[in-house]
C-alpha cells in the first residue's frame, strides 16, 4: 500500500466536510467551555452509518460465537498464519483509521474520547469478556450509545502500571468481590456509563506484587463508585479526563471480565496498549497534514520584507521538514495496514517505533507551524496553537516516549 | 420514472484559486476537486424522488476526462443507481456539454433531467437551458421546489421578484438553485456499495456528437485587489467622495 484508495479518499472527504460544518462551529465550547463531546460524535456515527455497521459486525460475531466458534484471538497471537493480501483485508484495517485522522485535523480530543470508549473499553470486552458480558456491555459501547472508560492508571502507578498498582479486589466469600482503589487521568471518567477497572486480586498466600491482575466491568452509579468532575488540562479539552474512587464496591462474579479470575490479566491489558499505538499514529498524521496545509497557505500569503515569507530559506526548511514527517508517518501507517491485512503483527519494536516517531514528529511539526505563523500563531484564533497543545498528549498517553524507547530497546536486544 | 442527473467536477468551493503565472488558465495543480455544489443538490433531489417512490432509476452522468469518475462515484455513493462518463478533455464549453447530454438523453430516454443551475468554476449558467432547447423539452430553471403531479411537474423558481411556479409537461429539464434541498452525507455502507455500481464510458462518437469548440479562452487574471477603505468625517465629505471620487452619484 503506497496511497489511500479512491474510496478511502472519498470517505475522508465526506468526513472532512461533516467535521467542518458540524464540529468546527462548536470547537471553542468543546475545548474550553466543558461541552461534552458525546452527542456530536453520536450525530457523526448516525450520519455515516457507523453505528449500523458496528451493530451488524457485533451481531455477526455474536452469532458465530453462539454457533460455537471461538472469538478472534488475533490481538494477542503474534504467530497467526500469513494470509494473501486482498483489497477487502486492507480496507478492514485502513477504514477505522480514517475517522481518527480526519478528526485530529480539527479536534484530537474527540478521537481520544471516542478511541477510549470504542477502541479500548468495548474492544477489551469483545476480546476478553464472556458472551453474556459482550451482549450486556459491549454492544452499546460499540455504537457509542454508551460511553466507556478503561482505568489502569493510579496516582502512584503510571508508566509502571502493574508494578505499583494498589487497587484491589477481595473475594467476599459468596462468589462475589469487593473492590477498592483510586484511578486517575481516566479518559471519559467523569461521564462514563461503563467502566473497565483493572486491579489486583488479594491473595493472603503471596506478596502483593505477585497478586494476580484481574478486571471488572462496572456501571456508573454503583454504590461506592465516585466519578470526579473533569480536570483542567493543557490540551484536548474536548476529551473529559477525571478520577475514579472506589470504596467497598460490591460486585457479583458476572462483572469479572471473562467471568474467570484468569480472564483479563497482564497480557490482556498489554494487547490493549498495543492497539492504541496505531491510533496515535493516525492522530499524528491528521495533525501533521493540517499543520502543513495551514503553514503552506500562510507562507504563500504572509508578506514581510516585501516578499511572501515562504521565499525565505529558514521558512522553507521548516516546510520541508514537515513534509518529511508527513511522508514518514504515512508510510509507517501503510506498513502497519499492510502487515495487519496479511494477518501478521508489527513487532513490539516496530509498533513502539511508530508510536514514538509519530508523537514526536507531531509535536515538532505543530510547534513549527506556530512559529511560521509568528505572533498570529500564538493566538487562539489561528487554531495552530491548539494543534500544538493537543500534540503533546501523544507523547504521554498510550505509553510515554521514554517507555516506547525502553520497549524498543528490550525487544531489539531480545529481552522481555 | 427514469431520472438523469448531470454532475461536474470542479475546484472545491473552499479553495482559493490562483491564476497560472502565464495567465493561460486557473492553476489546478494540487488543488482539491469536488462535485459542483449545485450538481450535488441535483443528485439529492433525484435520490429523494427515488426514495419517495416517484423515480425508479437515477443515472448520474459526467462529461470530462477520467478524473471525473470520482464525482460520478460520489453521486453513486449518495444514492444514484448507475453512472455514465462521456470521455472528453477536461474543459468543454456549455454548448458541447449540452449536445453530449442530448446524446445521453436520446440513448436513455429519461423523463426528467436535473442539472445544477451553474457550476462554480465557469459560472456560465447555460447548459440546462441549451439542453432544453436541443432536446425540445420544457425547462424549469433555478428551482427551489420540485413536485411531480401525474405527468406534470410543478417547479417553483427563484426569480428576481420572488417565487414563480411553472407547470411543465414531462419529460422536462430542471436546474437547481441553492435552496432546493440540503444534500446528505454519503454513509460508509453506501460509499462501499458505490464501488460495485455500473459505470459506462462513452466517447462523443458513440453518442453521434462531434465536439467542436466555439470559444477560446484568452486569459485568466485574478480580480483587482481592493484598496484599503477610509473613514469619512461627515456626511458632506461622504457625498463629495461619492460624487467626485467614486462617481456613483451625480
Ligand atoms: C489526557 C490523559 C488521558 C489519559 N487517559 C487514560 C485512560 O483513559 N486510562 C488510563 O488508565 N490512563 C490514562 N492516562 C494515564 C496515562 O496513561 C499516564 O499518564 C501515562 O502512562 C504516564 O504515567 P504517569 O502520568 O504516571 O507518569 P510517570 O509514569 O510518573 O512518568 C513521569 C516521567 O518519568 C518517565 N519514566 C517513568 N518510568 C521511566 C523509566 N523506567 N525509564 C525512563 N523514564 C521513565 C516517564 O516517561 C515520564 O516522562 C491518561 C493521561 C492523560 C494525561
Ligand atoms: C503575546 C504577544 C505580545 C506582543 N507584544 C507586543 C508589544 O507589546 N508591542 C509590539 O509592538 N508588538 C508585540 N508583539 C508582536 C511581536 O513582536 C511580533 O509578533 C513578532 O515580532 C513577530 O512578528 P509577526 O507576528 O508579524 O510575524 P512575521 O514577521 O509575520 O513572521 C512570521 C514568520 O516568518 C518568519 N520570517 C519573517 N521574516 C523572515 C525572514 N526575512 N527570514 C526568515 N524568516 C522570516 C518569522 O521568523 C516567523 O517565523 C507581541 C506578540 C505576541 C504574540
Amino acid at each position: 500500500m503506497i496511497e489511500w484508495t479512491e474510496q478511502q479518499q472519498m470517505i475522508r472527504g465526506m468526513m472532512r466536510d461533516f467535521i467542518e460544518k458540524e464540529i468546527q462551529p462548536h470547537i471553542d465550547d468543546l475545548e474550553y467551555n466543558g461541552m461534552p463531546p458525546y452527542d456530536l460524535m453520536r450525530k457523526m456515527f448516525a450520519t455515516f452509518g457507523i453505528d449500523q455497521m458496528a451493530t451488524a459486525n457485533f451481531d455477526r460475531q455474536i452469532a458465530r460465537e453462539e454457533a460455537g466458534d471461538t472469538p478472534d484471538k488475533s490481538n494477542d497471537d503474534k504467530t497467526t498464519e500469513e494470509r494473501p493480501l486482498t483489497d477487502a483485508a486492507l480496507d478492514a484495517v485502513a477504514m477505522p483509521m480514517l475517522l481518527p485522522m480526519e478528526l485530529s485535523r480539527v479536534c484530537p480530543g474527540l478521537v481520544t474520547a471516542l478511541g477510549v470508549s470504542v477502541g479500548l473499553t468495548a474492544n477489551a470486552i469483545m476480546a476478553k469478556g464472556s458472551l453474556a458480558q459482550k451482549k450486556r456491555f459491549a454492544r452499546d459501547l460499540l455504537t457509542f450509545e454508551k460511553v466507556g472508560a478503561w482505568a489502569i492508571t493510579e496516582p502512584n502507578s503510571g508508566s509502571d502500571a502493574f508494578g505499583s498498582m494498589k487497587s484491589t479486589a477481595r473475594r467476599d466469600g459468596e462468589g462475589g468481590y469487593i473492590l477498592n482503589g483510586n484511578k486517575t487521568f481516566i479518559t471519559n471518567g467523569p461521564f462514563a456509563d461503563t467502566i473497565v477497572f483493572i486491579c489486583r486480586l488479594e491473595d493472603p498466600e503471596r506478596e502483593q506484587q505477585d497478586w494476580k491482575i484481574v478486571s471488572f466491568i462496572l456501571d456508573s452509579g454503583m454504590p461506592g463508585l465516585d466519578q470526579s468532575a473533569p480536570f483542567k488540562k493543557m490540551g484536548i479539552g474536548s476529551s473529559p479526563t477525571g478520577e475514579l474512587f472506589l470504596s467497598d464496591v460490591k460486585v457479583g462474579p458476572d462483572r469479572l471480565m471473562g467471568e474467570s479470575e484468569d480472564g483479563y490479566g497482564r497480557s490482556g491489558a498489554k494487547s490493549t496498549f498495543s492497539a492504541e499505538r496505531s491510533g496515535v499514529a493516525a492522530m499524528a498524521l491528521g495533525l501533521v497534514e493540517r499543520s502543513l496545509e495551514m503553514s503552506l497557505e500562510y507562507a504563500n500569503t504572509r508578506v514581510q520584507f516585501g516578499q511572501p515569507i515562504g521565499n525565505y530559506q529558514l521558512v522553507q526548511l521548516k516546510l520541508a521538514k514537515m513534509e518529511v514527517a508527513r511522508l514518514n508517518i504515512e508510510n509507517m501507517i501503510f506498513r502497519y495496514i499492510e502487515t495487519r491485512a496479511r494477518g501478521k503483527d508489527l513487532t513490539l519494536a516496530e509498533a513502539s517505533a511508530m508510536k514514538l516517531y509519530s508523537a514526536q514528529a507531531a509535536m515538532e511539526v505543530t510547534s513549527e507551524a506556530v512559529q511560521i505563523f509568528g505572533g498570529a500563531g500564538y493566538m487562539r484564533e489561528s487554531r495552530v496553537e491548539q494543534l500544538m497543545r493537543d500534540s503533546k498528549i501523544l507523547q504521554i498517553y498510550a505509553g510515554t516516549d521514554e517507555m516506547q524507547v525502553v520497549a524498543m530497546a528490550r525487544d531489539l536486544m531480545g529481552r522481555s | 420514472m427514469k431520472v438523469l442527473v448531470a454532475v461536474k467536477r470542479v475546484v472545491d468551493y473552499n479553495v482559493k484559486v490562483r491564476a497560472k503565472a502565464d495567465g493561460s488558465d486557473v492553476d489546478l495543480n494540487n488543488v482539491k476537486m469536488a462535485i459542483n455544489p449545485f450538481c450535488e443538490i441535483a443528485v439529492e433531489e433525484a435520490v429523494r424522488l427515488k426514495e419517495a417512490g416517484t423515480a425508479t432509476e437515477v443515472i448520474a452522468v459526467s462529461i470530462g476526462d477520467k478524473a471525473c469518475q470520482e464525482q460520478i462515484r460520489t453521486a453513486l455513493a449518495l444514492g444514484a443507481d448507475r453512472g455514465i462518463q462521456v470521455e472528453t478533455e477536461s474543459n468543454v464549453e456549455p454548448l458541447v456539454v449540452a449536445k453530449l447530454l442530448k446524446g445521453v438523453v436520446d440513448k436513455e430516454q429519461p423523463q426528467l433531467v436535473i442539472l445544477g443551475k451553474q457550476s462554480i468554476d465557469g459560472d456560465n449558467n447555460q447548459t440546462g437551458q441549451m439542453l432544453g432547447a436541443l432536446a425540445n423539452m420544457p425547462q424549469g430553471t433555478f428551482a427551489s421546489e420540485v413536485v411531480v403531479d401525474g405527468d406534470k411537474l410543478n417547479v417553483t423558481r427563484e426569480v428576481d421578484g420572488g417565487l414563480q411556479t411553472v407547470s411543465l409537461n414531462l419529460p422536462a429539464v430542471v436546474t437547481t438553485d441553492l435552496r432546493l434541498n440540503e444534500p446528505r452525507y454519503a454513509s460508509l455502507p453506501n460509499i462501499m456499495k458505490a464501488k460495485k455500481k455500473q459505470l459506462d464510458v462513452y466517447s462523443p462518437a458513440d453518442l453521434g456528437v462531434e465536439v467542436t469548440s466555439h470559444l477560446t479562452q484568452v486569459s485568466v487574471e485574478p480580480p483587482a485587489e481592493r484598496q484599503a477603505g477610509i473613514k469619512v468625517e461627515d456626511v458632506d465629505q461622504l457625498v463629495d467622495k461619492l460624487k467626485n471620487e467614486a462617481k456613483v452619484i451625480s
